[in-house]
């Protein structure tokens, strides 16, 4: 759109404010940079039509474009209220659920969007990006795949992994010292160290387990269970203050307790 | 350093219940220093097999063997560094226990037990 | 597991899940056997409790020449298995242990457990029945029949 035509647009919302032009205007100022003046028009348009999803839609764009990632959400979850099906608003929803390391609801929100618009090959290039990027991987029993919960918070892979009581991997994966794979033997030894741990805190009274660390040479340890039926292990190299691996062990067990609540 | 001398550093810290020299491969215990309401063999026995059971981790990951280990519980703890001539050094605490000061005091008497 | 009276399977379960014990045999002080778990042939079991018995008794005798009361437990440890006879009072008389146990274990998880079974069976044992006079032609008859029911045939 050009200068001129934005102009026009712009007189033609001066004698008319209720004109629906605001949202072509809106839309082109953004496209522009010029977000200030966008997002003013499209307030102003959405609250003079409180029922149309694609005022919001718009209004979502623009506070996304500005940085104001919790404003947009709330405008896409508005539009989604009017329109369940604007294919738009999961499309945005999956994008700040990505920058937030939210890959299972980003998940969510794609495969929507993949299912209104099942033709859309951006939209299906979205989708599979999101699932690498989230270390999808078949969990049995579930037909679809799931994305990773510790893959938001690993810089790098290869330091977390979450298994369940008979030791099979559910998520993560760590490597031994030479940097091979040794996510199944790891995963093997913490079942059995889980319920020893158990069976440690129960007959010395010192209540359920919550926290086991161990101090290695090169690295440490931390253990958690995230759920009663899972067992977390969170490494780093002993260079990490201790305390700081603590914290990031509990930030892991919470995603990953969110996870498995979601898959059930 | 006799062993009981060694352990009484460990009991002097407000919070632990007691303390024990344990031999790893038996889970015997070697020497203790125990309140009352605290089952010296059950821990020797427990703390040497959970022991091992680290042991696999770091194993498996081509580390060496851990230096230390802290199991906490919602009601207290359980804390254990490997000493020579294969003994382990145990403690159990009220969960309130200074952890921080309770390993570096375990790290110094697995140090010199033995 | 098997055992001749049921009241001895939940105690020496308990005590095989927790000590990891490869075989168990609990047996009266005179070497009659009560339950077993880990023996493949009868004649094992009979060998064990006999010996185990004779163990115990002679360790008694030893005991009382060298003026101390009698010793609770035996152990003998090798490179790869290690064996614990102990004896423990139950309401039924002086019963024996016999504990074989690897490397996947320890010696003081087996003297752990064994002690909770012990206390265990001491209170899962009913009232004494009234005993009934042994006669020789049914000696053989009873302990073919507890051989059966040790070996589940």
């Amino acid at each position: 759109m050009t200068v001129d035509d934005i102009q026009a647009l712009t007189a033609q919302l001066a004698r008319d404010p209720s004109s629906l032009v605001f949202l072509p205007l809106a839309e082109a100022l953004r496209r522009r940079g010029q977000l200030e003046a966008a997002l003013a028009i499209a307030a102003s348009g959405a609250g003079r039509y409180p029922e149309m999803a694609g005022a919001y839609d718009l209004l979502a764009r623009i506070q996304s474009d500005r940085g104001e990632g919790d404003l947009a959400f709330d405008a896409w979850t508005t539009v989604l209220r009017l329109d369940p099906d604007h294919v738009g608003a999961h499309k945005g929803l999956a994008f700040l659920s990505f920058r937030a390391g939210d890959f299972a609801r980003s998940l969510r929100y794609l495969r929507r969007a993949v299912e209104l618009r099942p033709r859309d090959e951006s939209l299906r290039g979205a989708l599979s990006r999101v699932e690498d990027a989230a270390g999808v991987r078949p969990v049995p029993g579930f037909e679809r795949g799931a994305p990773d919960p510790l893959r938001a918070l690993e810089a790098e892979v290869g330091l977390a992994l979450l298994v369940d009581p008979q030791g099979r991997l559910l998520a993560g994966s760590v490597h031994d010292s030479g940097g091979k794979p040794a996510s199944e033997q790891v995963g093997a030894v913490l079942a059995g160290i889980s319920r020893e741990a158990e069976r440690t805190t129960r007959l010395l009274g010192l209540g359920p387990w919550r926290e086991l660390s161990l101090e290695g040479g090169p690295a440490h340890f931390e253990l958690r269970t995230p759920t009663s039926d899972s067992v977390l292990l969170v490494t780093r190299p002993r260079e990490i203050p201790a305390g700081r691996l603590a914290l990031l062990a509990d930030r892991a067990a919470s995603a990953a307790r969110r996870w498995l609540e979601e898959l059930r | 350093m006799r062993f009981a001398d060694l352990l009484a550093e460990l009991t002097r810290i407000p919070g632990v219940r007691g303390a024990l020299l344990v031999s790893r491969e038996d889970g015997l215990v070697v020497a203790d220093a125990l309140m009352e309401s605290v089952d010296g063999k059950a821990v020797a026995a427990l703390a040497a097999s959970l022991t091992g059971r680290m042991n696999g981790v770091t194993a498996a990951l081509g580390h060496p063997e851990p230096v230390s280990w802290q199991l906490r519980g919602s009601d207290g703890m359980l804390l254990a560094a490997p000493a020579r001539e294969g003994l382990l050094v145990v403690a159990v605490a009220a969960a309130e226990a200074n952890a921080g000061e309770l390993r570096l005091r375990l790290l110094s008497v697995a140090g010199r037990a033995a | 597991m098997r055992s001749l009276e049921p009241w001895v399977e939940a105690p020496l379960s308990t005590f095989l899940a927790e000590s990891g014990a490869r075989i168990t045999l609990l047996m009266t002080s005179s070497g009659q056997v009560v339950a077993q778990h880990g023996f493949t042939h009868s004649l094992d079991v009979m060998s064990a409790a006999a010996l185990g018995a004779g163990i115990m008794a002679a360790t008694a005798e030893l005991s009382r020449v060298m003026g101390s009361r009698p010793l609770d437990a035996v152990v003998h440890q090798g490179s790869a298995l290690g064996i614990h006879l102990a004896g423990f009072d139950t309401p039924r008389g002086r019963w024996l242990g016999l504990v074989v146990f690897g490397k996947e274990t320890s010696l003081g998880l087996v003297q752990l457990f064994f002690g909770r079974m012990a206390h265990d069976l001491g209170r899962a044992a009913p009232v004494e029945p009234p005993s009934r006079p042994v006669l020789a032609e049914n000696f053989e008859q009873e302990l073919n029949s507890s051989l059966r029911s040790l070996f589940g045939r």
